[in-house]
């Protein structure tokens, strides 16, 4: 017990019934069809998300959730990543819910969590003006005015934004230190919202405002206070992002080791030759290298035990698998797994979304080398 | 002698410079277009408006001999001439069997260059090339599409796949098997086919970059005995692509299109590094970005040596020392360094690379595209398989 790599059975469970809801919900032309739609993702997926309980895996009971662990949330990751989930639940659950829940106040919770886990408001996490997760990303300004605050900046790569109710958003008030948080209705007046078409067809986009006005209600947690929690945040996500990669990782492996022990060439199947062996195992290593520093950094989150090192170091190796992986394949496949009605292309575009959300390899590496040579006193 | 200097003299410098004012008068600014990614229908306009242009002057036969429609003019100056175009940079050519000119130049009757060279010449006619079939990629030879003898003419059955922007080509080299009983190498031989002979069928494929692959059906496709390109069942040694060896019939090697591209994008990657800051500091001056940088510069500069020397060996025979493959490794570098370099160009440009348009767009989406583009390396054979040819009659490996 004391080193252990199995779920337990309640994992178990929810990462069996995952897998069999998004096999049933998203095959591949599902996924083609939301990449192409106007709406931001399928309604329909996302209200079965929330009948599963999927919203409100990790928040609290009282909140509607259901109050369990982080490797409980953890499970459906990989999950989402074998089947391209379109569905922003890392962004709008993990990331958005996640701030209300680190630090809103009892009244915040009460009015947004319960909604939010019955799928009914959506939130987007609007925090990079640069498109980098760093603090210095944020830059966007909170004016100090009649007892409020009014927001002027652009906010980018802001997922499901369109579809969202509420923003949270990442600022800094002007004339003070230190990242503030501010809870902000979508369609307030001075938000534009502008889709920004992108390789991995996903609904992203760049919210600005213009002189929108906030109360002081609409602050999320201390003013300037807020990068702690935020920080703790997205060390979570990032964790599940470097999960999602592992899992596409295995389909990806799936269907390259499938097209070499298939496909004919020379009168034997190409998998034989030991160029083709190499090609998948480079898709298998980074696999594995990904899935093994993402569990041990969940299984950190889970224990309560610091994870900011362990955090960069699962999603740098997950943007790098991101890229060899899809890169390998393609090699495996040459001709055909260029045509983009070949599934692969799917995981290609959507893989190089991955690579750099939340943080990009050299972001991760500088933060984890620093973390290792330099640790927190 | 060693040289590196295409001109070393005052009539080819002026000659360059004839290039140059082509150019700006016909494309100022340049033009992005790759044939191969793109269908926009402004794009091919534009880009056949200008290559015809080109044929007006006779720049596209350049080289060839006067009696079919060249200017007969030395490989050196087609050197030059190409190297303007991706210095510029030009729209790519958007024939992709510009290939097919030289092959008819080595192996075509007479009568075949007088009549088709001239559509390719003054770029009036585009040709698609026909060779791999859905179960025939790197195993070429095992193609199986026949056409058998029917009096005077030939009837092609079967199907070929890839055929990189087919649907905009009236005209097809296709391989095919004239005998079936003979090895898979003897038995194969190519025919010049009309596209719009009854009998042909074609179903795109779009690829990853957004430019289109097709699928060619031939029913009981009849083509004149005529069309048939020199001996019957000889196909295999007059394949251009062979072995990497598709420049073994030009006058001498030129900087190609693939390798203006990247020579275009890495412009672009400067420009943008000069200008775009990143923690207050411009990228340029980021360690990490100019190794990034470097390592780019230096699988260029290969590239393009790589070019010098195709042509050194092409136009003055193997230099000592130098391996008479050494066209099938320029091809390893370059399909390997593709995807990297892309790959490189969009960590340099950042998490903003991934949009494709509008103004929130890096160097309008160009670096994104180009990304997309890289994953078709293995147009004209793979990495692996240019490996295998350069060790084993390369490097005299075991087969
Ligand atoms: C963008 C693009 C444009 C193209 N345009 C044209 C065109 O205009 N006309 C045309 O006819 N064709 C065209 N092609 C087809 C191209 O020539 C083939 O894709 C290429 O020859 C590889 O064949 P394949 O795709 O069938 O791959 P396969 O031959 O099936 O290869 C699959 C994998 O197996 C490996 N492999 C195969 N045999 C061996 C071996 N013996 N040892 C080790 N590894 C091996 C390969 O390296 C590769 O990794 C185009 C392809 C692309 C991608």
């Amino acid at each position: 017990m004391a080193i252990d790599f199995h779920f337990d059975e309640q994992q178990k469970l929810i990462r069996d019934s995952a897998r069999e809801f998004f096999r049933k919900h998203c095959p591949p032309a599902a996924v083609r069809a939301a990449a192409k739609a106007t709406e931001d993702f399928p309604a329909e997926l996302w209200a079965g998300m929330a009948d599963m309980g999927w919203l409100g895996i990790t928040v609290a009971e009282e909140f509607g959730g259901l109050g369990a662990s982080f490797l409980d949330l953890y499970v459906l990751y990989p999950e989402m990543g074998r089947f391209l989930v379109p569905a922003p639940h890392l962004d709008a659950v993990v990331v958005g819910a996640g701030l209300v829940s680190a630090l809103g106040s009892v009244e915040q919770k009460q009015a947004i969590l319960r909604e939010v886990v019955a799928g009914k408001l959506l939130i987007a996490p609007a925090l990079t003006d640069t498109g980098g997760f760093g603090a210095e990303d944020i830059t966007t300004e909170a004016r100090g005015a009649n007892g409020g605050y009014v927001l002027n900046g652009t906010k980018l790569l802001v997922m499901a934004a369109g579809a969202a109710n509420l923003l949270v958003v990442a600022a800094r008030i002007a004339g003070a230190e230190g990242v503030s948080l501010f809870l902000i209705d979508a369609a307030a007046p001075g938000v534009a919202r502008e889709k920004l078409p992108n390789i991995a067809g996903y609904p992203l986009y760049a919210v600005t405002f213009t002189d929108v006005s906030v109360g002081a209600e609409g602050l999320l947690g201390e003013a300037g206070g807020a990068w702690p929690a935020l920080e703790a945040v997205l060390d979570k996500a990032a964790v599940l992002q470097a999960a999602m990669v592992a899992g596409a990782g295995e389909r990806v492996l799936e269907i390259a080791v499938d097209y070499a022990k298939n496909r004919v060439q020379f009168g034997t199947p190409i998998g034989k030759h030991q160029a083709v062996q190499y090609l998948c195992t480079d898709v298998a290593v980074a696999q594995r290298h990904t899935a093994l520093l993402a569990l041990h950094a969940a299984w950190r989150i889970d224990r309560g035990l610091p994870v900011a090192r362990e955090a960069s170091l699962a999603k740098a190796m997950a943007a790098k698998a991101a890229a060899v992986m899809t890169f390998s394949a393609h090699e495996v496949h040459a001709g055909i797994g260029f045509m983009e009605d070949y599934d692969l292309s799917m995981y290609t575009r959507r893989a190089k979304h991955w690579e750099s959300h939340l943080g990009d390899r050299r972001h991760h590496l500088e933060r984890a080398i620093a973390l290792t040579l330099e640790p927190a006193a | 002698m060693i040289d590196f200097l295409p001109d070393d003299t005052p009539e080819l410098r002026a000659w360059r410079a004839e290039v140059r004012a082509f150019l700006a008068e016909v494309v100022p600014g340049g033009m992005h277009f790759d044939y191969d990614f793109d269908e926009s229908p402004e794009g091919w306009e534009k880009s056949l408006d200008f290559w015809r242009k080109v044929g007006a002057k006779g720049w596209i036969g350049l080289t060839w001999p006067k009696e079919y429609h060249g200017l007969g003019r030395s490989a050196i100056e087609r050197w030059i001439l190409w190297e303007e175009f991706a210095n510029w940079p030009a729209p790519g050519f958007p024939v992709i069997g510009h290939a097919v000119s030289w092959f008819l130049l080595r192996h075509g009757s007479h009568e075949q260059k007088l009549r088709h060279l001239k559509g390719i010449a003054d770029c009036t006619i585009l040709w698609g090339e026909g060779y791999t079939e859905p179960s025939s990629g790197s195993d070429l030879a095992s193609l199986t599409t026949r056409a058998h003898r029917d009096g005077d003419d030939w009837i092609i059955n079967g199907q070929k796949t890839f055929g990189t922007a087919a649907h905009q080509c009236q005209w097809m080299a296709v391989f095919a098997r004239t005998d079936p009983n003979a090895r898979p190498h003897e038995g194969i031989s190519c025919f010049l086919v009309p596209l719009d002979t009854p009998g042909i069928q074609m179903l795109p494929m779009h690829n990853m970059a957004g430019g289109q692959q097709n699928q060619t059906f031939f029913e009981n496709v009849r083509v004149p005995h005529a069309n048939l390109v020199g001996d019957v069942n000889q196909a295999w040694s007059q394949i251009w692509f062979h072995q990497g060896g598709q420049n073994l019939d030009q006058p001498g090697h030129a900087p190609d299109v693939m390798e203006y591209r990247m020579l275009r994008t890495l412009k672009e990657v400067f420009t943008f590094c000069r200008e775009t800051k990143r923690g207050g500091k411009p990228l340029i001056e980021d360690p990490v970005v100019r190794l990034q940088l470097a390592e780019l510069v230096e699988g260029m500069e290969i590239i393009k040596l790589q070019s010098f020397e195709l042509h050194s060996t092409l136009v003055n025979g193997t230099a000592e020392g130098w391996n008479p493959l050494g066209g099938v490794f320029n091809q390893i570098h370059y399909r390997e360094f593709w995807p990297h370099f892309a790959q490189v160009c969009m960590d340099i440009v950042g998490p903003l690379a991934q949009i494709e348009g509008g103004r929130w767009a890096q160097l309008q989406g160009r670096i994104e595209h180009y990304f997309r583009g890289s994953f078709g390396n293995h147009a004209g054979g793979t990495a692996q398989l240019k490996r295998m040819t350069a060790a084993t009659r390369g490097l005299g490996l075991p087969r």
